[in-house]
C-alpha cells in the first residue's frame, strides 16, 4: 500500500512534466495549426541553458532566465523561419519543426558535447520532504509539482478569466475564426509559439536534475510527447492532462511492479516448457512488466486510435 | 498484366513508355552496369550498393510523401520490417529452403505489404498530422517491440544470416561484391521502373488527387482512405524490398533498421532531393549518402551540416533540388540559359568561398572546445594551424564575410538575368 | 410514374443550437431543372451539403431515385449517380487542367482502384476527357496547372470535373458566382448543354440565371421551403416577395 502511494505520486510528477510539454504543444497546434516536433527539443534547450546559467549564479537564476532565454529563441524562430514556410502549408510547417528538432540536437552536441552532464538539484532542496512507510519522498518532486500545478492553475486561470485567454478558447474551439478576432495574428502566433516554447523550457530545467541533461534528451521525451497528445484528442487541453496523467502512471506503475509473464501465464494454467531457450514462445515467457513499459503509452494510442480517431476528449479528427 | 493485351499498340502515345521515355531507363540501366568498371575497390561498390538501396527505399517513401501527400516519421518500420523477415527467409534457405538468392526480395516486400496494410488500415483514414503521429507512434512501438521480441529482431545484436547458401544463379553465388551490385543494380531498376508505372496508373493518378484535394476526390467516385491505403501498401512492398537489398548486402540487421532516426533520414532524403518529382528522391539519395560516407570521413560534423541544408531547403527551396533543376526548364525551352552562365560562374566563387569558410569557423570552434588528445593542432583543407589561436578564427571569419559581402553584390545581377532569361521578348 | 430523382423528406440540420434546416420536404422530378433560391444565410449551401454527403442530416431522410441514401459517404452517394460542383473553387490545383476532368471520369468509367492500367493507354479516357475539354472551352489550357488558370477559367472546370463522370443528377452550388456578364452568359448556354436529359438542382444568386434555366423553383427561407413551382408562380408570390423583403430589410438593418 505504502508502496502504492509512493508510485502514486511519481506517477503524478511524470504525469505533470508530460502535461507541462503537452499545453505549450497543444496551445500551439490549435491557435497556428502547427504541430510543433521540435517542442522537446525546446525542453531540451531550457535544461541545457539552466545547466549553464547554474555554473555562474546557481539553479534559481536558471530556472528563472532560461525558460525566458527559450520563449525568445522559439518566438525569433517563429518570426524568421516558421512564418516563410507557413504559405506552404502544415505539413511542410511540420517538416520544417522536424529539421529544426534534428538542427537543435547538433547544435546542443557542437556546444556541450555527447555526454550527460552533471546538472543536479539545488542543495536547499536536497533533502527528503517526507517519508512514506521508509520510502522517501525527495523535496525536489514537491518542488516539481508545486512548479507544475502553478504553471497549469495560471494557464487556467488566464484562459477562464482573462479577455486574451476568452480570445484563445474562442480559438481553440473555432480554430477557423482565428483570423477574425481582429487581433494582429502574426503577433499572437509569435507570442504563442514564445510562451508554448518557454513552458517547455521551464519544463526541461526541472525534469534536468532528475532526469538527466544529455543530448537524447529530446528524443526521449519527444515522441512520448506527441503520442500523448494523440491520445487526448489533438487540439483539446483537457484531454492532454487527461492523457499525461495516465501516461505517467502507466509507465511508473510498469516498471515499479516486477511482474512477469511466467507468474500471469502459470497462474491461468498453462505450464512452461523445459527447453525455453529454444522455444518460439520464449520472448512470451519470459517477458517482464518492466519490460514492457515503454511500447504501453504506444500500444494505447493504437488502442485509442482503432476504438476512438478523435482521440480520448477530441471533438474534431484533423 | 493484361496492358499488353487490351489495346494493340498504335500510336505512340499508347505504348507502354513511349521511346522518349525509355531512353532515360536505357541510359540509367548502361550507367549502372558500367559503373563498376570505373568504381573497382571495394568501399566504392559499398557506397553504390547503399546508394541503390537508398533510392529505393527513398521512391518508395515518396509514394507517400510527394504521390500520396501523406507525411511519415515511421516508414522504416516497412523496410525494416521486411528486411528481417528477408534474412529469416535467408536462414531458412541455409537450411535446405529452396529459394534463389534474386528472388529473397520480393519474400521480403510481400511482408512489407502485409505489414503496411493492417497498420494502413487505421493509419490512412486521415492524412496531414493525424497520419504524422500515427506513423511516429507505430514505428517507435516497432522499434521498442524490437528490443523485447528476441526471437524475431535478435535483441541488440539483431541478425545475421549468410546470402551465399542459396542454389546459384547461373553459376552465380552471390560471393563477391560485384555479383552483390548488379543483383542490387537490376533490382533498382526494377523497382524504380514498377513506381514510375504505378504513378501512372488510374490509382496512382487519383493518389495524387487524394493529395492536392481529398474532399474534391470523394465528390468524383473515390473513398480518400482506400486511396490512400492502396498507396500505403504499395509503398509499403517496395519498402520491404529496399530491406530485403539491405539484407543481401550487409547480412545483418539491427534495431537500427528499424528506428526513427532512420525514418527521419529517409524523410530528410526525399525532402531535400524534391519530394514534388519521381527524380527527386534519387538525387536526395545519392547527396545524401555521398554526404554521409565521403563527408562523413572528414568531420564529425556532417549531420550539423545536413541538418543546415535540410532546414535551408525546407525554407528557401522547398521543391528541393529536383525543383531547382526543374525551375531551368522555362529557360532552356527559350533558348535563354546561356544568360545564366555568366552570372552563376560570377557567383560561384564567392559563394563556395563563404560556405567553405563559414564551415572552417565551426570546425575551428569545435576543434577547440572539444579537441582530442589535448591538442590543438589541427588540419583543414591541407593547412595545419593551432585551432586555440583567436588568428585562425579570425582569418575564417573575415573571409567569410568578404565572400558573403561578393555573393551580396552578385545578387541583383543573377536575378536580373533570371527574369531576363525567363522572357522570351527580351532575346531579340 | 417512377420515384422522384431527388426527394427530401422532412429534412432537417442543427449546428449546436442553431437549426439550419427545419424540416424541408421537396420532390425533383427526374429531367428536371429546379433551382433554389432565398436570402443570404437561409441554408441554400447546407442543403447542397446534406443531400451529397458532406454533412449527415440530424433527422429525416434523403432518397436518389427512391432509394434511401441518409448518412451515406460523399463517394457512395456519388457512385449512385449525384455530382455537384462547390461555390468555393474546388479543384485538384497541382494537376493539369486534362488530369482534373481525367480524374472525374475514372471511376465511372470502370478503372476504380485500378494499379494494372496503364492510365495513358487508355484511348476511351483520354477521348472523354478531351470531348469535355471541348465542352467546356478549356482545350487551348489542356496542359497548364489547374491553380494557375484564371477565375472563370477554375469555374468552368469545376463544371466540367462534376459533369465528367455522367452523373444524371448535378448539383451546382453558385455556379456564376463573381462572373461578369458575358462569362456568366457563357456558363449560362455550357450548363444548359451539359444537363440536357438530365435533372439540375442549381443554387445561385442571379435571377437572370435562375429565370432562364430553371423549370421549376423552390425559395428557402430560414431553412424552410417556402414555396416550390414555376417561375411565374413563384414571380407572382406574395409569400416569396413578402419573405425576401422581409429579409433584405433585416439584412440592412443588422
Amino acid at each position: 500500500m505504502a508502496l502504492f502511494l509512493v508510485n502514486v505520486l511519481d506517477g503524478f510528477v511524470t504525469g505533470l512534466l508530460l502535461f507541462m510539454l503537452c499545453s505549450g504543444l497543444t496551445l500551439i497546434f490549435s491557435m497556428m495549426g502547427v504541430l510543433n516536433f521540435a517542442h522537446a527539443s525546446f525542453y531540451m534547450l531550457g535544461a541545457y541553458f539552466a545547466y549553464q546559467i547554474s555554473l555562474v549564479t546557481g539553479f534559481w537564476a536558471g530556472l528563472l532566465i532560461a525558460p525566458l532565454i527559450v520563449g525568445v529563441i522559439g518566438a525569433l524562430i517563429e518570426r524568421y523561419g516558421l512564418r516563410r514556410v507557413h504559405k506552404y502549408g502544415h505539413v511542410p510547417e511540420l517538416i520544417f519543426t522536424f529539421g529544426l528538432a534534428l538542427l537543435i540536437e547538433e547544435t546542443v552536441q557542437f556546444f556541450w558535447g555527447k555526454s550527460q552532464l552533471p546538472f543536479s538539484e539545488p542543495a536547499a532542496l536536497d533533502f527528503a520532504a517526507f517519508a512514506i512507510a521508509g520510502n522517501a519522498f525527495p523535496a525536489y518532486k514537491v518542488f516539481m509539482i508545486a512548479v507544475a500545478m502553478g504553471i497549469f492553475l495560471t494557464l487556467l486561470y488566464i484562459l477562464t478569466k482573462t479577455r486574451i485567454g476568452m480570445t484563445i478558447q474562442a480559438a481553440l474551439s473555432y480554430p477557423e475564426t482565428v483570423q477574425n478576432l481582429g487581433h494582429n495574428v502574426p503577433l499572437v502566433f509569435m507570442c504563442v509559439f514564445g510562451v508554448g516554447t518557454a513552458m517547455a523550457g521551464l519544463a526541461g530545467v526541472i525534469a534536468g536534475p532528475v532526469l538527466g541533461v544529455f543530448p537524447g534528451m529530446a528524443l526521449q521525451l519527444g515522441s512520448i510527447v506527441f503520442v500523448t497528445i494523440v491520445i487526448g484528442g489533438l487540439g483539446s487541453l483537457w484531454g492532454a492532462l487527461v492523457a499525461s496523467l495516465i501516461i505517467g502512471w502507466l509507465q511508473t506503475f510498469a516498471t515499479a511492479y516486477d511482474i512477469t509473464a511466467e507468474q500471469v501465464l502459470t497462474a491461468i494454467g498453462f505450464t512452461k516448457p523445459e527447453l525455453i531457450w529454444d522455444h518460439p514462445l520464449q520472448d512470451l515467457w519470459t517477458l517482464t512488466l518492466p519490460q514492457l513499459g515503454p511500447i504501453l503509452p504506444y500500444l494505447l494510442m493504437i488502442i485509442v486510435l482503432v476504438l476512438r480517431p478523435q482521440g480520448l476528449m477530441g471533438n474534431r479528427e484533423s | 498484366m493484361s496492358i499488353a493485351s487490351k489495346t494493340p499498340l498504335t500510336a505512340g502515345t499508347t505504348r507502354l513508355i513511349s521511346l522518349s521515355n525509355a531512353m532515360p531507363w536505357a541510359f540509367a540501366a548502361l550507367f549502372l552496369l558500367c559503373l563498376p568498371f570505373v568504381f573497382q575497390s571495394s568501399s566504392a561498390l559499398t557506397i553504390m550498393n547503399q546508394m541503390a538501396i537508398t533510392i529505393v527505399f527513398a521512391l518508395s517513401y515518396n509514394m507517400l510523401l510527394g504521390q500520396g501527400g501523406m507525411l511519415s516519421f515511421g516508414h522504416a518500420v516497412y523496410m525494416g520490417l521486411g528486411g528481417f523477415f528477408a534474412m529469416h527467409v535467408m536462414n531458412m534457405v541455409e537450411d535446405g529452403l529452396w529459394l534463389p538468392l534474386p528472388f529473397l526480395p520480393v519474400v521480403g516486400g510481400l511482408f512489407g505489404l502485409v505489414f503496411a496494410f493492417l497498420i494502413g488500415s487505421f493509419s490512412t483514414r486521415r492524412a496531414g498530422t493525424v497520419f504524422a503521429m500515427i506513423s511516429l507512434g507505430v514505428g517507435e512501438l516497432i522499434a521498442a517491440c524490437s528490443v523485447i521480441i528476441v526471437v524475431f529482431f535478435g535483441g541488440e545484436e539483431g541478425i545475421s544470416g549468410d546470402r551465399t547458401m542459396g542454389p546459384p544463379v547461373f553459376g552465380y553465388e552471390f560471393l563477391t561484391q560485384q555479383e552483390v551490385y548488379y543483383l542490387t543494380v537490376v533490382w533498382l531498376l526494377v523497382a524504380a521502373l514498377l513506381m514510375y508505372l504505378f504513378s501512372r496508373t488510374p490509382i496512382g493518378r487519383i493518389a495524387n488527387a487524394v493529395r492536392d484535394n481529398e474532399e474534391r476526390a470523394e465528390f468524383v467516385g473515390y473513398s480518400q482512405r482506400n486511396v490512400r491505403w492502396i498507396s500505403f501498401c504499395a509503398s509499403g512492398f517496395f519498402a520491404g524490398v529496399a530491406g530485403s537489398l539491405f539484407a543481401i548486402n550487409f547480412e545483418i540487421l539491427t534495431e537500427e533498421n528499424l528506428n526513427l532516426a532512420t525514418s527521419g533520414s529517409i524523410l530528410l532524403v526525399t525532402f531535400i532531393g524534391g519530394a514534388g518529382f519521381f527524380v527527386g528522391p534519387i538525387i536526395g539519395a545519392v547527396v545524401f549518402t555521398l554526404l554521409q560516407t565521403v563527408l562523413g570521413l572528414h568531420t564529425e560534423l556532417w549531420a550539423l551540416y545536413l541538418g543546415i541544408l535540410f532546414v535551408a531547403c525546407v525554407m528557401f527551396f522547398p521543391s528541393g533540388f529536383a525543383g531547382l533543376i526543374a525551375m531551368h526548364r522555362r529557360p532552356l525551352a527559350l533558348g535563354n540559359l546561356k544568360l545564366l552562365i555568366k552570372p552563376y560562374l560570377k557567383v560561384a566563387v564567392p559563394a563556395i568561398t563563404s560556405v567553405l569558410s563559414l564551415a572552417a569557423i565551426l570546425e575551428i570552434l569545435f576543434h577547440k572546445r572539444h579537441g582530442y588528445g589535448g591538442g590543438h593542432e589541427m588540419h583543414l583543407y591541407g593547412i595545419a594551424f593551432d585551432s586555440g589561436a583567436y588568428q585562425a578564427v579570425g582569418l575564417a571569419g573575415i573571409i567569410a564575410a568578404i565572400s558573403l559581402f561578393l555573393v551580396s553584390r552578385v545578387l541583383p545581377e543573377i536575378r536580373e538575368a533570371w527574369d531576363s532569361a525567363n522572357h522570351a521578348e527580351d532575346r531579340v | 410514374m417512377s420515384a422522384p430523382a431527388i426527394e427530401l423528406k422532412k429534412l432537417e440540420k442543427s449546428f449546436g443550437l442553431a437549426k439550419i434546416i427545419q424540416g424541408v420536404d421537396l420532390q425533383i422530378a427526374k429531367g428536371e431543372r429546379h433551382a433554389v433560391i432565398g436570402p443570404n444565410g437561409a441554408g441554400k449551401s447546407t442543403l447542397f451539403n446534406l443531400i451529397t454527403g458532406r454533412f449527415a442530416p440530424t433527422s429525416g431522410g434523403v432518397f436518389l431515385h427512391g432509394e434511401d441514401v441518409t448518412g451515406l459517404k460523399p463517394f457512395e452517394i456519388n457512385r449512385r449517380g449525384l455530382s455537384r460542383s462547390f461555390q468555393i473553387t474546388n479543384i485538384f490545383p497541382n494537376m493539369t487542367v486534362f488530369e482534373n476532368i481525367r480524374c472525374g471520369l475514372l471511376w465511372t468509367m470502370g478503372y476504380r482502384y485500378s494499379f494494372w492500367h496503364m492510365i495513358g493507354r487508355q484511348l476511351d479516357v483520354t477521348e472523354k476527357a478531351e470531348e469535355i475539354l471541348e465542352q467546356i472551352n478549356l482545350s487551348n489550357r489542356r496542359n497548364e496547372l489547374a491553380g494557375t488558370l484564371a477565375y472563370a477559367e477554375q469555374r468552368a472546370l469545376e463544371i466540367g470535373i462534376t459533369i465528367a463522370g455522367g452523373a444524371d443528377i448535378i448539383l451546382l452550388d453558385e455556379p456564376c458566382a463573381g462572373m461578369s456578364h458575358s462569362e456568366t452568359d457563357l456558363i449560362v448556354d455550357l450548363i444548359r448543354n451539359v444537363t440536357e436529359d438530365k435533372t439540375l438542382l442549381i443554387v445561385e444568386h442571379d435571377m437572370g440565371v435562375i429565370f432562364d434555366l430553371a423549370d421549376k423553383i423552390s425559395v428557402l427561407v430560414y431553412g424552410e421551403v417556402i414555396e416550390s413551382d414555376t417561375p411565374d408562380v413563384v414571380r407572382a408570390s406574395a409569400k416569396v416577395k413578402e419573405a425576401y423583403l422581409g429579409a433584405s430589410l433585416e439584412e440592412e438593418a443588422v
